[in-house]
């Protein structure tokens, strides 16, 4: 099936149904809602299989790779939608990886269907410690933690890396919302206390290292990928509103210190798209696929930072309301800089690599 | 143990292809030339060139990107780029003086001389030694190139040329210059009424006198015309069209001359950071720099390779905004990786050495890279017209 589903047919799709359902203007009154998730636009994307799009097709998913969930996450950035997909697609790999059948069955078809939402505790978080038959302590600053109801944790039992799928609403779990500056996000510190533990709930990777590089390499894309969407989408709001804007008895878009700022931005954004699309072009595994990814990370995310930061600049006034779009995009730009590894703690691992290589 | 090479006779099979390629290379290529080179110039750096295009003359690769019907190849796109890619590999020099002749020239005839003109002058190329120049700017017409003012007057079976142009590559040694003129000063649109034209640079009335550059090379020349005589025939296309055949001349700038220079340096990048394994490289800031600069250089290179892939797939339909942003990215990126070089490995870069010719902007020589980097964000259209371009072609913000 995978073959057969083109990704521009497949990434219009995404954008289609995201315009409409999910328009600036309900991006921009969005933050007042102070909800997790759209709940409702949740129900939607889970009916038109979003969430099984790298489930495999052996599991009831749509068996797709990186260019899929790439497409994906560039359209969820464009629209700055509020859906906590990157968490469940990270647990769709790693229970993938590292879950037995059982724990396959359970965790993968509410993953799937979307009836499930998880999160996934991201490097460098510490482990948590397993070694009895309850878990205490606290996992700090979980992406997606506040929406999901099934919670993928980190853990250490007698030395080796374990992944634990404890169910949001386990007797002795609290999560505590921390919120954000980006609201189409969020994030949250999960707190154990002497929550009982079954070896069901207890996923062993069989190449522990091998499989977080691989969950950071599909975060690392999914992050460049949407920040993608989100500079190329505050961009255009802004060439908008520049062609509109009169002052001085013209439109502020026929200033040519306004003008070549843009002309900057959009030649820097196409340069990012090309490593987005061949990080998502590669197979996991190997130095190169994850030196691909991280480089589309650290270099993608601090592109669409920048453009965003200049786009509020260019809105003037405006830009620093509430009322116009820049803001959301800037937000959720600094986030995706922010998750999953900073720039510098990526930029030394890539300078590794290329050494090593 | 010198044996004969088919390299051309590999083509369906990349990895032969590949591997003749490489053992020619490892034979023919020349050696040293990089100390040999940097301590000649004119007519003696003229030979040395002259010495390896007849190697790749031998094989079949003295202009491996033309069509067999005029002296190349005819080889396959992917195989172009291929060859390209192997030179860059191998690190051969590039043809120097040889640049025009070898792209610009049969961009342009290709597509728009006549079937005389395509037989005179494209074999001086193929066979012969023939070094071309382009007269497109002048002191009034830089990057406002089409208020060129040289005036080109027809007079029976001639037209009578009268001008000065300036930033001429190569000039000082050309055999023949593709050359803009105004036959027509009294149009609406000061594009119309250019013509283009084939100038014999042996033509009386004409002097060229080098340019000194920061780099401390003469490369550019200006050209001076007082009443030159060029024959009708030697007109491109149709009188007044010059300015459209013009963009055939500056498009071959923007594939792949382009993608050799950025292989070439994707090279050099490599050994920088190697060399640096002792030095920069265990400072984590410069460190962390160059492995944001890798992120800049690839991001260049995917679009340079989205492009030749749109090209090899379709010439008609590859995208005509990609080579604009290639420009706009590749220039500052080149000037700010070089830039950084000389704050990484400091004093000793800024001690002068004569250029090394062959190498494009990959000589390894600190200060003369940087230098020579403008090379990319002013010429072939300053990158500020190409930020005008993208803004107001592609972006449709209005016009200042």
């Amino acid at each position: 099936m995978s073959e057969q589903i083109d990704i521009g047919v497949l990434s219009e799709s995404f954008n289609e149904f995201l315009s409409a359902e999910w328009p600036r203007e309900k991006a921009v009154a969005y933050p007042r809602s102070n909800a997790p998730y759209a709940a409702d636009l949740w129900s939607e994307i889970s009916a038109l299989g979003w969430p099984a799009l790298s489930v495999s097709e052996a599991m009831g998913g749509l068996g797709m790779g990186t260019q899929a969930t790439a497409a994906l996450h560039e359209a969820l950035g464009y629209a700055a939608a509020p859906l906590p997909l990157l968490g469940t697609m990270l647990a769709v790999a790693l229970v993938e990886a590292a879950g037995s059948d059982v724990q396959k069955e359970v965790l993968l078809s509410g993953l799937a269907d979307g009836s499930t939402r998880a999160c996934v505790s991201q490097p460098p978080d510490t482990p948590l410690n397993v070694d009895g038959q309850t878990l205490n302590g606290t996992v700090a600053n979980v992406l997606d933690a506040p929406s999901a109801s099934i919670l993928l944790l980190r853990a250490d039992r007698a030395g080796h890396v374990v992944w634990l799928a404890i169910p949001a609403d386990a007797q002795g779990v609290s999560i505590e919302r921390a919120l954000l500056a980006d609201t189409t996000r969020s994030i949250g510190s999960v707190t154990l206390k002497n929550v009982s533990l079954d070896s069901v709930h207890i996923l062993v990777p069989k190449n522990p290292i091998a499989l977080e590089n691989e969950l950071l390499r599909l975060a690392a894309i999914a992050l460049a990928a949407d920040a993608l969407g989100g500079g190329n989408a505050v961009l255009v709001a802004t060439i908008e509103y520049l062609k509109v804007r009169e002052q001085f008895g013209r439109v502020i878009g026929s200033f040519q210190a306004l003008k070549h700022r843009v002309a900057d931005h959009k030649a820097a954004l196409e340069a990012a798209r090309g490593l987005v699309e061949f990080a998502a072009g590669m197979e996991g595994g190997t130095p190169h696929a994850l030196l691909a990814a991280l480089t589309a990370k650290q270099h993608v995310t601090r592109i669409a930072a920048e453009v965003a930061r200049d786009c509020i600049q260019l809105h003037g006034g405006v830009g620093f309301t509430s009322e116009y779009v820049p803001h959301i995009y800037l937000k959720r730009a600094k986030l995706n800089e922010a998750l999953f590894g900073t720039r510098s703690v990526l930029l030394d691992r890539i300078a590794d690599m290329l050494e090593a290589a | 143990m010198s044996r004969t090479y088919d390299i051309l006779g590999k083509v369906g099979n990349e990895q032969a292809f590949r591997q003749e390629m490489r053992d020619w290379l490892a034979e023919k290529a020349p050696k040293n030339w990089r100390q040999i080179w940097q301590n000649v110039r004119d007519s003696a750096l003229k030979a040395e060139v002259v010495k390896w295009l007849t190697e790749r003359r031998a094989v079949g690769l003295g202009t491996p990107h033309w069509p067999k019907e005029w002296g190349g190849p005819g080889l396959p796109f992917a195989y172009q780029i291929m060859v390209y890619e192997e030179f860059s590999r191998a690190d051969a020099p590039e043809l120097e003086m040889f640049g025009i002749s070898l792209f610009h020239t049969p961009a342009t005839l290709f597509e728009h001389g006549t079937q005389a003109q395509k037989d005179k002058y494209l074999t001086g190329i193929t066979e012969g030694t023939d070094i071309w120049c382009q007269g497109f700017s002048e002191p009034g017409a830089g990057s406002d190139l089409a208020s060129l003012r040289t005036s080109a007057v027809l007079q029976g079976d001639h037209y009578v040329i009268n001008g000065q142009k300036i930033w001429s590559s190569g000039a000082y040694h050309a055999d023949y210059c593709l050359l803009l003129a105004r036959t027509d000063a009294n149009v609406a649109r000061k594009h119309d009424g250019i013509s283009y034209f084939i100038m014999d640079m042996k033509t009386p009335g004409i002097e060229v006198r080098p340019i000194n550059q920061i780099t401390g090379e003469a490369h550019f020349a200006e050209i001076f015309m007082d009443d030159v005589k060029i024959p009708v025939a030697n007109l491109i296309g149709a009188e007044g069209n010059g300015w459209n055949i013009a963009q055939s001349t500056l498009s071959t700038e923007r594939g792949l001359l382009i993608f050799g220079e950025v292989e070439r340096l994707a090279r050099s990048f490599q050994l920088d950071g190697q060399d640096a394994r002792d030095n920069w490289m265990r400072d984590v800031q410069f460190r962390r720099e160059y492995a944001a600069l890798y992120g800049e250089l690839q991001s260049v290179r995917l679009m340079i390779k989205k492009l030749l892939i749109e090209l090899e797939a379709n010439p008609d339909k590859a995208s005509p905004t990609l080579p604009t942003y290639i420009k706009v990215t590749w220039g500052p990126f080149l000037q700010r990786y070089t830039e950084f070089l000389l704050r990484a490995e400091g004093l000793q870069t800024q001690k002068w050495q004569p250029a090394i010719p062959g190498t494009s902007h990959s000589s390894r020589l600190r200060i003369n890279d940087f230098l020579n980097s403008y090379g990319w964000t002013i010429a072939g259209g300053s990158n500020e017209i190409m930020r005008n371009i993208i803004s107001e072609r592609i972006l449709g913000l209005p016009k200042g």
